[in-house]
């Protein structure tokens, strides 16, 4: 009846957080892969790599009181990658080699001198100026950009009624360049015995956009369009953009259940968008034909100056979208078929068309398959150009015939331009056919796990009715994504036959502190566990040299080896979440699971003293997967009040350790620092000893454990150092759902061995292996929770401080802050 | 709106009202609750393929209580 109830009151989400029944109640964890393939530069190979995103989506569905749900989502993204920046002639060469082997890694090329025929089509001319002919061949222009992750948190109340549900939320979306917040209002109204459901949902947003511009370009680009919206930093060469926009939506819809075998839904929705609607890193580029220059041009046609002007949309957009799915019930196949069809239409003049398919089919033993198919068709908005003419100078210089000196400088006349401008393809006319499969696996009484593929190609052609943009804006990319579901009522029904959470103690004194990994076993075989785990980590005191300050002449003079410092680190924050997925086979043995994504940021400053480097002045980051752990653990000793686990495990390098420097100020750094890489690179052994014990209100336990690394180097050329950790902690349940936790660790971490065996950048001491590892002492506090009775029982939520003691680094290393350890984990 | 679609838009919009004539009481829905019929089977995977297209198609927004960041790239 649960499906049903669902079926039959739920609308498909407009708010992707929404509250859901109590037996609806579930935690899921999702992490999704997107990946372009490279654009074809017509003959130029460009050593960036194309764009690709991590994304992680974790989401919390509870019901807080018998008609009050609460629905909790974050969302992580990490990009990175090469993207257009604009569109020019293939004969502008945008995109020019750098590198005698023909591949292209350098400056965007945005200014130049192109021949057109008398027809305006490019010329291609030789190197001694003779004409070929004309090539109207088209190509983007590509820039790298350094990783950026992007964190959302969203939040929604729901109160349900009979026959209706009213919905409240809202969130935050932040990334470095832009930040949003929006609310939103929405409710169900069931009509007819439910066979009708009416639905609305009001929105609104503000965002705020604060752009660095392309450092690359910037010195290229004109910006005058955004006199007043820019701030210069004549210090560091800073160009900062800043504005704000505003969007408002309201949706309302439909869902009528037509017969026992089919539902239809219809929605209408608009959308008024104001304010700031351009995107900061795209230009477009300008043949300015020069009246008084056509003495260059060649016989009968015209000579022309292109320059980036920075792109121009309108500030206000109203958008009208249309949906309708159905959906229908085969006997036969025990299938779903799904179609729907979107129409889209908006006052910058795009009409768009969504034609979507997927057919559900059960496989049995709990596996559900779904291929899908979707087209999508656009045409171009009013204002796109792959690029623009104007026949003026871009800009006039009078000098005065005696000295020599100038007198003025015009700039050109933009009424002579169109208002509004952008070669951004995705504003341009093509059509898109992707198609993929999602597989879902009921793995366990609660547990589900779904997959899924999507590939996805851009063509021009692909438009509905022909006249797409050229084949230069076309590109494929695929999408892959793993979803982890638990569904809380059918956990709890599980935990309710566990002793320790129905007769209302929780065993938290048995658990390690929340920074302990591998802390505890499972007790029964058949048993399993989900967890979560954060770890924030700072590093922003003095950079040491042993143990003590080092002051900057001593880091300029030693820090980088033989060469002279030029920076030093500021500030280094990590962010990394692990999954916990835990399994025991035997009672005996357990089995572990553990991928991990981290985020890193690194402020520098420069050293007193030394040559001045504008690499000191910006921020860096990366972030992605990182390694993934696997492990198993043996129960050596289980005796009352005294247990002894060991663990083996191996490191997998599923983190890159290829993570290079953005490009900044038409240099190229090469590869980032070591500690900014995602993973180690190289195949770990990871062994573990642990003991733990209880009496009464006090726990303690303590654990030895270690990385060895089973390769000498990475792909890179260098492995990081081994490791060894001890530490010993003690605990005490406050209540019998809270305990405290006191703990003293030890770290003796090796330096890296080996080096970077291709280009990297060696300015601060990070870019030395030497300054790596060392012995370090840290005492932690922690809390932990643990749910004792009611739906939730068997959650467990723990939080943990690491103070640092003391810091004997090798070489010279920034010293450390601290660290928060959270961790959330359930057993059935 | 040409006016082929709006002749699209009306028949469908028609056609869904007139459907209205086979009551189905609630005992007779179990076909509807089987999880292949839901109306989102895979919402976070939707939510998901939904993201990146937005990101890449001038039609996909409106998404403006979802948030979904700027998109920029």
């Amino acid at each position: 009846m649960r499906a049903l109830a669902a079926a039959a009151l739920a609308l498909p989400g407009l708010s992707p957080a929404r509250a859901q029944a109590a037996e609806d109640d579930e935690w899921s964890f999702q992490y999704g892969r997107y990946r372009e393939g490279e654009r074809d530069l017509f003959g130029v190979h460009s050593d960036f790599d194309p764009i690709e995103v991590d994304n992680l989506d974790f989401v919390g569905r509870l019901t807080l009181f018998d008609r009050v749900k609460v629905a909790l989502r974050w969302v992580q993204d990490t990009w990175s990658g090469a993207t257009p920046i604009s569109t020019a002639p293939q004969v502008l060469e945008g995109n020019r080699p750098t590198n005698p082997d023909g591949v292209s890694g350098a400056t965007p090329f945005l200014q130049g001198d192109v021949f057109l025929s008398s027809d305006f089509d490019p010329l291609e001319v030789d190197e001694f100026g003779s004409v070929l002919g004309t090539n109207p061949q088209l190509v983007h222009t590509l820039s790298s950009a350094s990783p950026e992750t992007r964190n959302q948190l969203d939040l929604d109340l729901g109160y349900e009624w009979d026959a209706a549900e009213l919905r409240v939320g809202g969130g935050f979306s932040l990334e470095p360049d832009y930040e949003s917040r929006f609310v939103r209002l929405g409710g169900d109204f069931d009509l007819d015995q439910k066979r009708t459901t009416l639905r609305f949902e009001l929105q609104f947003g503000e965002s705020d956009t604060t752009a660095l511009l392309d450092h690359d370009a910037v010195p290229y680009i004109d910006t005058s369009f955004y006199a007043g919206r820019i701030e210069s930093f004549p210090s560091t060469g800073r160009r900062r953009l800043e504005d704000d926009r505003q969007d408002w939506g309201a949706q309302l819809g439909v869902t009528r259940i037509l017969s026992r075998d089919s539902w239809i839904e219809t929605r209408i929705g608009y959308t008024r968008s104001t304010g700031y609607l351009a995107n900061p890193y795209k230009v477009v580029q300008v043949g300015f034909i020069d009246p008084g220059q056509q003495f260059l041009a060649p016989p009968g046609g015209y000579y022309a100056q292109v320059r980036a002007l920075l792109e121009q949309r309108p500030d206000e957009r109203n958008q009208w979208t249309w949906d309708t799915r159905y959906a229908h019930y085969l006997e036969r196949l025990d299938a779903a078929l799904h179609v729907s069809y979107r129409f889209f239409h908006d006052d910058w003049g795009i009409d768009a068309h969504t034609l979507e398919a997927s057919w559900g089919q059960p496989l049995g033993f709990g596996v559900t398959v779904t291929p899908r198919v979707r087209y999508y068709t656009q045409g171009a908005a009013d204002f796109y150009e792959p690029w623009l003419l104007s026949q003026q100078a871009y800009q006039t210089i009078v000098t005065d015939p005696d000295t020599g000196d100038i007198v003025s400088i015009t700039p050109f006349d933009r009424r002579l331009l169109p208002s509004e401008f952008s070669s951004d393809h995705r504003l341009s006319a093509f059509g898109a056919l992707s198609g993929g499969v999602s597989l879902s696996m009921q793995l366990a009484r609660g547990v589900r796990l779904d997959g899924g593929f999507e590939y996805y190609t851009h063509r021009g052609s692909l438009r509905l009715g022909g006249g797409g943009e050229g084949d230069f804006a076309d590109f494929d990319s695929y999408l892959v994504s793993a979803n982890l579901t638990l569904d809380a009522a059918a956990l709890h029904a599980i935990a309710s036959g566990v002793p320790d959470a129905h007769d209302g103690h929780v065993e938290h004194a048995g658990h390690a502190p929340a920074g302990v990994l591998l802390g505890h076993m499972l007790p029964a075989a058949g048993d399993w566990m989900v967890g979560l785990r954060t770890q924030w980590s700072r590093q922003d005191g003095d950079v040491l040299h042993g143990s003590r300050s080092a002051s900057d002449a001593d880091i300029l003079a030693r820090g980088c080896g033989g060469e002279p410092c030029t920076n030093a680190p500021d500030r280094m924050d990590m962010l990394m979440t692990m999954l916990d997925l835990m399994a025991a086979p035997t009672d005996w043995l357990n089995l572990m699971l553990m991928p991990s994504f981290v985020n890193m940021e690194m402020a520098l400053r420069p050293l007193d003293g030394a040559a001045p480097d504008v690499h000191g002045s910006h921020d860096h980051s990366t972030g992605g997967v990182g390694d993934l752990s696997m492990f198993a653990l043996f129960r050596l000793f289980d005796a009352p009040g005294h247990r002894v686990h060991a663990g083996a495990g191996l490191g997998v390098p599923t983190g890159a350790v290829d993570r290079k420097h953005r490009r900044t100020h038409q240099e190229s750094r090469g590869y980032t620092h070591y500690g900014m890489q995602l993973g180690s690179g190289t195949w770990d052994f990871l062994p573990s000893l642990t003991y733990t014990g209880r009496s009464g209100a006090f726990s303690w336990g303590g654990q030895a454990s270690g990385v060895v690394r089973l390769e000498h180097e990475n792909d890179s050329g260098y492995a990081l150092g081994d490791l060894f950790q001890a530490t010993a902690w003690g605990g005490f349940a406050l209540t019998r759902w809270l305990s405290a936790s006191a703990r003293a660790l030890y770290t003796l971490q090796g330096s890296i061995r080996g080096e970077y065996d291709r280009p990297h950048d060696v300015s601060t001491p990070m870019d030395l292996p030497q300054n790596s590892g060392g012995q370090f002492w840290d005492l932690g506090f922690g809390l932990a929770a643990g749910v004792p009775s009611g739906f939730l029982a068997g959650n467990r939520l723990s939080v943990e401080w690491l103070q640092p003691l003391q810091d004997d680094v090798d070489g010279y290393q920034l010293e450390r802050t601290g660290a928060l350890f959270a961790g959330w984990s359930v057993e059935f | 709106m040409p006016a082929t679609e709006r002749s699209l838009a009306s028949l469908l919009l028609l056609a869904l009202l007139l459907c209205g004539c086979a009551a189905v009481a609630p005992w007779e829905r179990g076909r509807l609750a089987e999880p292949q019929m839901a109306l989102d089977p895979d919402a976070k995977q939707r939510a998901l393929r939904e993201h990146t297209h937005m990101s890449r198609e001038a039609a996909a927004g409106s998404a403006v209580g979802a948030g979904g960041g700027c998109g920029c790239y």
